[in-house]
């Protein structure tokens, strides 16, 4: 299955086939989701509205790791099988994933500010998140500093793998290290502790989410293959000038 | 045995030779290690307080300081391709030469966490305490950096690359080093597992780091 779709003409077809509909499902889902998370939702009992930002918060939380997954298995993809489109998946997923990760943090702040007191506490998670989004920023600063194409895939394959291996340690240490943040309250053994009024909401906003995340690295993916196509018709274009001046 | 051998006793004569030995991320760790007061204040209670953390920052630091250096002069003069083409594979000979560098330059990195943990106002315990620490993590610490050192060999502004991707990577061998010296300080008696924590993590890296070191060169050498 790997090999069907690592044909980049394929792959294009399969994307441009794709697209609309993440677009669209994206729309809709937040056509329902965002009016349902911002104004609707009840508020909680503590912490009245500001508990409607975790709807973006939680999300971003979700999908910067989930990125990241993402980023490694594709990385791991290209190591092992040198498939050139799981190095594209690996380069449209980074900022991706960075962005998401920032959007964590900095909805986290503001959260943090009437909560808490402090716009930034030295907490496990938020830390651990922190060291995420430079895992990422280092990744891309790699990526951006080697210019042969082949190292530089390379390269950032190993590094991102060498990061999806002590990303765990990184969350243990940080957990041993200081915790604060209130625990897990959606994915439990004993069933998710938040009220449904509250989960629907936000289910909504993390598919909603999701499907413009994947919306956003197709759509990555293709300029990047029409980039390359589009440098190789332009050498083509100078190698017949060449010639032509030639004769 | 011997290819290993000579591979260990070349990396300690450059590394003695040319490179000065300990000299530069000892001085370098010993600079963090004066300044840090002087940013912080001279109140006793606090810079008792900050110690451990300032210390081992201080050593971490010390340990992306050289790393540009260790693969870089051997990626340009085609030692590498005689390491990859040796029978011993270039893993293992990644592994060797970063442990002989480690051993020559960073043995300093206990001794000045000892002596740093006094001039903090650590007791004599404590201050043993984070030097074990800083002596089970600096491997580690050296090891990573060394990756991070062949990720980005021969590439410009390579040092400021280092740092970014180093840095992450080396979180939990700095939360375990350090912690095991405020643990003692602050006698919560979790310093014996801090203190396993960190060798733990230190030998992962030992484990782990040569073979992605290795392959972050083999691909610079295809």
């Amino acid at each position: 299955m790997w090999s069907y779709f690592a044909n980049p003409e394929r792959f294009d077809r399969l994307a441009r086939a794709l697209l609309p509909w993440c677009w669209g499902v994206a729309a809709a889902l937040f056509a329902i989701g965002l009016p349902w998370a911002l104004y609707f939702s009840p508020g909680d009992y503590q912490q009245s509205d500001t508990v409607r930002i975790m709807y973006v918060h939680v999300p971003a939380a979700w999908l910067a790791m989930f990125a990241y997954a993402g980023l490694g298995g594709a990385s791991f993809v290209y190591f092992i099988w040198r498939h050139n489109l799981a190095d594209l998946a690996a380069r449209a997923i980074a900022p991706a994933g960075a962005v998401f990760a920032f959007i964590c943090l900095a909805t986290g702040a503001l959260w943090g500010r009437p909560m808490w007191g402090a716009w930034w506490v030295w907490d496990a998670r938020l830390t651990s998140m922190l060291v995420l989004f430079l895992l990422y920023l280092g990744y891309m600063a790699l990526r951006g500093a080697i210019e042969d194409e082949k190292l530089s895939a390379r390269a950032g394959a190993i590094l991102a793998m060498a990061g999806l291996i002590n990303l765990p340690i990184i969350k243990f240490s940080v957990d041993w290290w200081n915790t604060l943040h209130q625990g897990a309250s959606v994915f439990r053994f004993d069933g998710p502790t938040i009220d449904p009024s509250q989960l629907w909401p936000l289910a909504i906003m993390a598919l909603g989410f999701t499907v413009l995340y994947l919306a956003f690295v197709l759509t990555q993916m293709r300029a990047m293959i029409m980039e390359r196509r589009a440098e190789a018709l332009e050498r083509r274009r100078e190698r017949r000038l060449e010639l032509e001046a030639e004769l | 045995m011997s290819a290993l051998g000579a591979i260990f006793t070349r990396e300690l004569r450059l590394a003695f030779a040319g490179g000065g030995g300990p000299a530069g991320p000892a001085a370098f760790n010993l600079a963090a290690l004066a300044l840090a007061p002087l940013a912080i204040g001279p109140d006793a209670e606090t810079l008792q307080a900050a110690g451990p953390g300032v210390i081992a920052f201080a050593a971490l630091l010390a340990t992306l300081q050289p790393a540009e250096r260790i693969f870089s002069e051997d990626a340009s003069d085609g030692t590498l391709e005689l390491y990859a083409l040796s029978p011993v594979g270039l893993a293992l000979s990644v592994f060797m030469k970063t442990l002989a560098f480690i051993l020559a330059v960073f043995w300093t990195t206990p001794l000045l966490a000892f002596v740093g943990g006094l001039a903090y106002g650590m007791d004599v315990t404590s201050a043993f305490v984070l030097a074990l620490g800083l002596g089970f993590a600096a491997p580690g610490l050296a090891f990573i950096a060394a990756f991070a050192g062949a990720l980005a060999a021969g590439l410009k502004r390579a040092g400021l690359l280092i740092a970014l991707i180093a840095a992450p990577l080396q979180v939990p061998l700095l939360v375990f080093a350090a912690g095991a010296g405020r643990a003692a300080m602050d006698g919560t008696g979790l310093e014996g597992p801090n203190l396993m924590m960190a060798l733990a993590g230190s030998l992962a890296a030992l484990a782990l780091a040569p073979f992605g070191a290795a392959a972050a060169l083999k691909a610079r050498l295809e």
